[in-house]
């Protein structure tokens, strides 16, 4: 009865975390926005799952036993309390930790061990250049912006781009917008950008450059990947690693390791509040 | 528990004692910089997420074993499943585009078939092709791959052709029920069913007994499934929070680059990015925007072989496996699935 009642508690517990998780808005932080109706649903099933558990000690209780059924699997759980203590243990384990430990968020650390990617998405290659001289104003744009049959929507969405004044990083679209930037930098060089995200540094930049990131989560946070554009500041060593700032620039091109990359020379930056959801997510339909 | 401890400690201390090694040869410090608060968080939101995204999974694979469990007959599974032997494993392979389940649900559902008299070679078959050989595993790689849709046609195909060769195998081969506690029980070979069915007699006995079709009401069924499912619940879950804890560690602790060093080499690079997929557990499909990142620095091939070898063995799965096989099954899997992977990802990048 004493194991009915245990489970009945741990299933209760998980079920009332992901409330808690979605109350809080803290959700957001483990599970990417599609996820979430499913993991709902699934606190109703460990609700259900519980309340059977309760039943069933309350039947033991009575001296009738549960639901026989003489499949080969045991019902009983072992009988040594060693084994069901790291068993349980186990299980509250990530109750303990999420309802008892500090929130924060993913950040520098995690990024330098993952890697970030300071082009955009890698699974765009650049094509090398062509410049034909361009003779009228629609076929400049298309020279500027050639695409094939994979970077079309790219392509589209930088011509939008480039009648900006000012090209604002959305949220919804960060991954696709910094893969345009890069995909079409000699297009986008000297034009203004701004964008927002928290500060991560690697040795090799020194003191006057660091990247500016974000976490792409597609379903849970163990698969979110950084993403960055590198910044250059005279001052940049003021802000500390996984700051939250937003930068105003101007888009030029520089070498770090060996690599071009695009760079935003500062003009503006300025510490803001961490956003709600520190996540960007790809827009998977993303299309134009 | 505590005897899987003792039978995996020593393999585990001794990778603690060659990881210490390679950090004294590499002259690196012990780090103990691990233990930071940044790292905590890491860890503590990695491994809270692996654990919250497989939960609507985990519940839905014991749900539907349970229900196949009470609802469906021995006989109805055995009368579907095809008797001959290549007949059997394509079916295998292919039943993921009825029942498309991802590895975390699929565990509780194929030993369920298994016990209700599915050839074993069938649902070791399923086991490994339908987390990948279904349409919305499909559709994710083919959205991350948008500019090589060659890769979601390859994934397909080569999942598809290494568990149709590892369930031959299992079927000329596995001569043993490959599931934990059923030494008695023999018969996996399909051409002697009848056997098999003798074998089970008593245990059917008991089935036709408890949940005969007749015998039972709605009320006593649905009590029944709610036992087997809270049960199972608790089974699997602690192999995947167990997978969870040890994926969280490693996510957090690793440095990815310093193991990039090893993918300079042709070989290596395919051994690491399966490697990488084993460590990372993460579900099939989101895998393929995790392969997609990786696009500009491995080639076909790897990225390949990471597609196909992750959803059928990883290490949140290999402890699943482990919770229901042999040990000696899980392993000739794990060893059988990697090598095949291996050699076909490397055939199809030097043939495209």
């Amino acid at each position: 009865m004493i194991h009915h009642l245990l489970r009945a508690a741990i299933l209760t517990g998980f079920a009332l975390f992901i409330v808690y998780l979605f109350k809080t808005g803290e959700m957001t932080l483990y599970i990417a926005p599609r996820m979430e109706p499913y993991v709902k649903l699934s606190a109703i099933g460990l609700y259900a799952a519980a309340i059977y558990q309760v039943y069933a000690a309350l039947q033991r209780r009575m001296g009738k036993h549960e639901a026989d059924c003489n499949c080969e699997h045991d019902h009983e759980p072992s009988p040594s309390i060693a084994k069901n203590t790291l068993i349980y243990g186990l299980f509250i384990l990530p109750l303990a930790l999420g309802f008892l430990a500090p929130t924060g968020t993913l950040g520098s650390a995690l990024a330098a061990k993952k890697g970030v990617s300071l082009s955009g998405s890698p699974s765009f290659e650049r094509k090398p250049e062509v410049s034909p001289a361009p003779i009228s104003e629609e076929k400049t744009l298309d020279a500027l912006f050639p695409a094939d049959e994979y970077t079309i929507d790219h392509a589209q969405y930088g011509k939008i781009l480039y009648s900006l004044p000012t090209i604002e990083v959305p949220e919804k679209q960060f991954i696709e917008t910094l893969t345009t930037l890069d995909l079409y930098r000699e297009a986008f060089v000297g034009k203004e950008v701004v964008l927002s995200g928290f500060v991560y540094r690697e040795d090799e930049m020194g003191k006057e450059r660091f990247a500016v990131s974000r976490f792409a989560m597609n379903c849970c946070s163990a698969d979110a990947l950084p993403y960055g554009l590198m910044i250059e500041w005279p001052n940049a060593n003021e802000y500390g690693s996984d700051e939250w700032v937003s930068v105003k620039g101007t888009l030029k091109t520089t070498s770090y390791m060996d690599n071009e990359i695009i760079t935003l020379e500062a003009t503006k930056i300025e510490r803001i509040e961490a956003p709600e959801s520190p996540y960007v997510y790809p827009d998977l339909e993303f299309a134009y | 528990m505590l005897k899987w401890l003792f039978r995996f400690g020593t393999p585990v201390l001794g990778v603690g004692c060659l990881i210490m090694l390679a950090l004294i040869v590499t002259n690196r410090e012990l780090p103990t910089a691990i233990f930071t608060e940044a790292n905590f968080q890491s860890f503590k939101i990695l491994f809270i997420s692996i654990i919250l995204e497989a939960f609507p999974f985990i519940l839905l694979g014991v749900l539907f074993s349970a229900l196949l469990q009470v609802f469906v007959t021995d006989e109805l599974i055995q009368r579907i499943t095809p008797k001959n032997p290549v007949a059997g494993v394509l079916f295998g392979a292919l039943l993921g585009l009825l029942f498309p389940l991802c590895e975390c649900g699929m565990i509780p559902v194929v030993r369920r078939l298994i016990r209700k008299g599915m050839p074993a070679y069938i649902g070791i078959v399923y086991l490994l092709a339908g987390p990948i050989v279904n349409p919305i595993v499909y559709t994710s790689t083919y959205a991350a791959f948008r500019t090589t849709p060659e890769m979601a046609f390859a994934r397909m195909g080569l999942a598809f052709a290494v568990s149709v060769i590892v369930g031959l195998l299992l079927y000329k081969f596995m001569k043993r029920s490959p599931l934990k506690g059923m030494a008695a029980h023999a018969g996996v070979t399909a051409a002697n069913n009848h056997g098999h069915d003798q074998d089970h007699a008593d245990h059917h006995h008991h089935h036709s007994h408890e949940h005969g079709a007749s015998g039972k009401g709605f009320r006593a069924r649905i009590k029944s499934t709610m036992a087997h499912a809270s049960d199972e619940f608790f089974e699997m879950g602690k192999y995947l929070i167990f997978g969870a804890l040890l994926t969280g560690i490693i996510q957090t602790a690793v440095d990815r680059s310093t193991l990039a060093v090893f993918a300079e080499q042709p070989v290596f690079s395919y051994l690491f990015m399966m490697g990488f997929a084993f460590i990372l557990s993460i579900c099939s499909t989101s895998d393929a925007f995790i392969a997609s990142s990786f696009s500009g620095i491995f080639d076909f091939g790897p990225l390949l072989a990471f597609l196909v070898f992750g959803p059928m063995i990883d290490l949140k799965n290999t402890l699943m496996l482990l919770s229901t096989f042999r040990f000696r099954i899980v392993l000739a899997l794990i060893v059988l699935t990697a090598s095949l992977t291996f050699l076909g990802a490397w055939l199809t990048e030097v043939f495209l």
